[in-house]
């Protein structure tokens, strides 16, 4: 319950089809999140997001996320649905020990930490999701999207308002 | 005389009046105190009962093993996975936790388990390994490939009370009903019909006890026994056994038949483990078996049943015979009450007992681990807490990789001493090896002999740290690139400094010799202590402890110069930390050895999340990291490449104390990080230095961890400039020993180096990626 509340406040979702496409593979024309009109998101069991052809990439070959990391995330997002955030971070937990340089579940794991109500956590999440994505501007918009709701949830506007001034950059460059 | 007699016989009447009263009186109070005991009794069962029944040691668990494709493995270290596991091989697994190899491929039925976040239920898998990592991951009824397998992890410890009680809790329905029935049949045949005692029972073994002269037979039903093991000593007064009757009358009042076989089955002792007795059926099962109960065979179960009687009478370690005839009588008892046919009787009388061979305790097989697991646990806990409340706790540790570092610092140490001709166990030694990302520590050593419980080095002894403090002052430097780069010459002279009382210090190189004008990240490198001094007391000491506190070591330094040279003491764990910050990329994440804390009921009580905090810009980390990485390649690390291959990317930092008194080394790949530390117990000299001493261990671990991940990946605002050693200037196709730099965006030298002839055609592709393979 906890959790969909925060999601309609107009929180960014904590799972995002795109995003499943790791880094290295996330095309740079991403469409932002469908979870800002408050819609939660899924994952279409005949679309792993792994398989989507890299583009926009500036270094490291393109990698697809191995079935476990993906296995993971698709509990993570059961878990996180019916608002059993605990789990789903542990989950998340899970896939980073399998897979720890990947950003987009250091960006999950940011998510949900601030679905829990841990805003400076998830900045500092979202922030390591950032410095392990170089180029992944699709990517680094939702982290400072997340870090501008983290720092609007705990009164910092002038800091919430900077961080979307960083969204727009990344968007439009 | 006749008054007197009379006067004597009015009063003894009255005395016998008064001595009625009295005895009523008497009668009265005894019989109060009679009914004030009985309540007092009852209470004490009750309460007994309800409450905890039992303190439960601490269980700690290493992390369990998740198999996926891909996942760097061998055979051999599956294989020791499952014997740590106790899982038995067969030629078909046919019930959880059995095993069958074939070379490369097991065929395995997992254990079901509660990990801390949910169950993991029993799976039916094959997997095959190939080329050191696993190949194929399928579900062995179809074939089907599975994505990921989480084992059981393995039991690497407890935390016990100070009374050594221990106990394995199992509940009614987990016991296999052949154990109930047999127990039944042979210690209690009408436990379901009797009221607590069974006065037929009584008066044959009082009969027999009078025959006899003395206490031969019991008589006593399960619920005595429990009464006598749970409340009373095992004295045998008549009183006792008064008071043994009543109490277990009380409890068949109070409470319902399986919930006292439930506590019978727990509460019996069966044995003894040292100083430890085994109580229940539960830990009896591991004891003797090193197995759970419900993996048992038939006659293994007759077996635990036909110890009630006697556990250290029929102790099959020790009187094998007298065992294997008692449990053979409880097999026969098993076939005349139809549990068993004819056949079955004999086919389990023909087994042997499957006792596994005891194991001198070992109480905890990684002592210096679960001496960090505690520390831990006492800033959330209270030690009853931590030993009585059966708390599970699920750790860190990495068994193969523990299992690994103290076979390579047993052998290695023992070939240091050779080679400098030490007496053998003069040196000492302490390594700590954690994940990268997640700061978690996954082995531990404090002690060159690991299974010795004494001083644990790797987290107490407080050594000098030499040139491995050095990248803090190089990070400090860095985060000004308007003045430091890597490119930047540093003055590697001759140097005294006077200090303000007028002492001066004159510092030296290791070689003995001075370099004259040296590149930034060179003095690094090549661990130069002139050129590092300077720098410091350039930068000044105070920013330099700032960033070794933002790296996360909590220690008191001293301000004074020499600490850029490693004056200062620290313990292996915090220099750990410090380089995790900097592997980490600049994002410190405390050092964790605990992940979750369940209480006994698997309730979660306290999860320890991964947490990470920016302490210092990626960007300048990257700087540092690239010239340790320099260290590792062509540096003061070389050597490591005499083994390693050329394709794993280390970045690692040498260190040698004053007359070679501490050998450090610090050093990671792109997936794990150790930190080694050599020296001697009285602070001699060990003829080592860094290189030749503790980077030879850590050389000797990562030989075999099969780690393959990249170091951290260039920031954004990195970028990388061809650059001419000799000048720290801009190098082109003129210069013939150049190397590529990264710098902080617009940091780089500006001007060309005078082997370059303006730059008109260097133009070549900044590629970060394809130089780690150069």
């Amino acid at each position: 319950m906890k959790f969909k509340g925060v999601l309609l406040t107009g929180c960014c979702g904590v799972f995002v089809v795109g995003l499943l496409a790791g880094c290295a593979t996330m095309p740079d024309t991403q469409q932002p999140p469908v979870v800002d009109q408050g819609v939660e998101a899924t994952i279409p069991p005949d679309q792993p997001g792994g398989q989507m052809p890299g583009t926009g990439t500036t270094q490291a070959p393109v990698t697809t996320q191995p079935p476990a990391v993906l296995a993971l995330l698709d509990r993570a997002e059961q878990q996180a649905n019916t608002g059993d955030l605990g789990s789903a971070a542990g989950t998340l937990e899970r896939a980073i020990r399998i897979d720890s340089r990947n950003p987009v579940l250091w960006h999950h794991l940011a998510s949900v930490r601030l679905a829990e109500g841990e805003s400076a956590e998830a900045e500092q999440l979202a922030a390591k999701s950032n410095s392990l994505a170089p180029g992944n501007r699709a990517l680094q918009a939702r982290n400072w999207q997340l870090i501008a709701e983290a720092r609007r949830s705990r009164g910092d506007l002038a800091g919430a308002r900077a961080a979307e001034q960083r969204v727009r950059e990344l968007e439009t460059r | 005389m006749a008054r007197r007699k009379k006067r004597g016989r009015r009063k003894s009447r009255r005395r016998t009046t008064r001595r009625r009263s009295l005895g009523i009186r008497i009668v009265t109070i005894m019989a109060m105190l009679l009914a004030g005991y009985l309540v007092f009794l009852d209470f004490h069962v009750r309460q007994q009962f309800d409450g905890k029944r039992w303190s439960l040691p601490a269980r700690v668990y290493a992390r369990p093993l998740e198999l996926y494709v891909g996942l760097a493995l061998t055979p051999e270290q599956l294989a020791s996975e499952f014997s740590a596991l106790s899982y038995r091989s067969t030629a078909v697994p046919r019930q959880p936790g059995q095993v069958s190899r074939n070379r490369g491929t097991f065929h395995i039925i997992t254990r079901p388990f509660v990990h801390s976040d949910g169950q993991e239920a029993s799976s039916n898998i094959r997997v095959r390994i190939a080329n050191g990592q696993v190949a194929r991951l399928d579900d062995a009824g179809s074939g089907r490939p599975i994505s990921l397998v989480r084992l059981d992890p393995v039991m690497v410890g407890s935390f016990y009370p100070s009374h050594n009680e221990d106990r394995v809790l199992v509940k009614l329905e987990e016991v296999p009903a052949t154990l109930i029935e047999a127990l039944i049949a042979v210690e209690d045949r009408n436990f379901y019909r009797h009221s607590g005692i069974a006065p037929k029972s009584i008066m044959r073994a009082l009969l027999a006890n009078i025959r006899a002269g003395g206490v031969v037979q019991g008589g006593s039903t399960l619920t005595q026994q429990l009464v006598k093991n749970f409340y009373l000593t095992s004295e045998r007064t008549v009183t006792r056994k008064l008071n043994e009757a009543i109490m277990a009358l009380m409890l068949e009042w109070h409470y319902e038949k399986n919930e006292i076989l439930e506590a019978y089955l727990n509460e019996v002792y069966l044995g003894q483990d040292g100083q430890r007795a085994v109580h229940g059926f539960g830990l009896a099962s591991h004891f003797y078996f090193g197995r759970p109960l419900s993996e048992l065979g038939v006659e293994q179960t007759a077996l635990l049943v036909g110890l009630v009687k006697g556990p250290s009478y029929y102790n099959p370690r020790r009187h094998a015979d007298r065992a294997r005839s008692r449990r053979n009588l409880v097999l026969d008892v098993m076939g005349e009450g139809g549990q068993m046919k004819p056949e079955q009787v004999a086919q389990a009388k023909s087994r042997k007992l499957g006792v596994v061979p005891y194991r001198k305790k070992a109480i905890n097989t990684f002592p210096a681990f679960l001496e960090l697991v505690r520390r831990q646990l006492e800033r959330d806990y209270r030690e009853d807490d931590i030993t009585s409340e059966g708390l599970r706790i699920f750790t860190t540790l990495d068994p193969q990789i523990q299992w690994h570092l103290e076979q390579v610092l047993d052998r290695r140490l023992s070939g240091l001493e050779q080679a400098s001709a030490l007496k053998g166990d003069t040196l000492q030694a302490a390594a700590v090896v954690t994940s990268i990302q997640g700061g978690e520590v996954l082995a531990l050593a404090g002690d060159r002999h690991a299974k010795f419980a004494g001083f644990n080095r790797a987290l107490n002894a407080q050594r000098q740290v030499g040139s491995v403090i050095k990248p803090a002052a190089y990070l400090t430097a860095l985060e000004q690139p308007d003045k430091y780069t890597l490119a930047t010459l540093l003055d590697d002279d001759p140097l005294t400094w006077t200090a303000p009382n007028g002492t001066t210090w004159s510092p030296n190189n290791y070689d003995r010799q001075f370099h004259g004008k040296v590149p930034l990240y060179s003095a690094l490198m090549h661990s130069y202590n002139v050129a590092t001094a300077r720098l410091g007391l350039e930068i000044g000491i105070k920013p330099i402890i700032s960033t070794l506190q933002r790296l996360g070591v909590d220690h008191d330094f001293r301000p004074y110069p020499s600490l850029v040279l490693g004056a200062a003491e620290l313990t292996p764990l915090q220099v750990t930390q410090m380089y995790q910050t900097l592997a980490s990329g600049g994002f410190r994440a405390p050092l964790r050895a605990i992940r979750a804390v369940l209480a006994a009921d698997g309730m979660p009580l306290q999860s320890y999340p991964l947490r990470v905090k920016a302490a210092v810009k990626p960007a300048t980390v990257y700087l540092v990291m690239t010239a340790l990485r320099h260290a590792a390649r062509n540096g003061t690390g070389r050597s490591l490449y005499q083994v390693l291959p050329e394709s794993l990317d280390i970045a690692g930092k040498t260190g040698t104390t004053d007359d070679l008194r501490d050998s450090w080394f610090a050093g990671y790949t792109g997936d794990r990080l150790a930190v080694v530390w050599v020296g001697r117990d009285d602070n001699g000299p060990t003829g080592l230095t860094g290189s030749s001493g503790a980077l030879l261990v850590w050389r000797d671990l990562f030989a075999r961890l099969g780690d393959t991940g990249l170091l951290q990946a260039a920031a954004e605002d990195i970028e990388t400039i061809p650059i001419d050693p000799v000048s720290g200037l801009r190098a082109d196709t003129g210069c013939r020993d150049a190397v590529e730099l990264p710098f902080i965006q617009d940091s780089g030298p500006a001007e060309w180096a005078p082997c370059a002839d303006g730059g008109s055609q260097f133009q070549r592709p900044v590629d970060w990626f394809k130089e780690l393979f150069e």
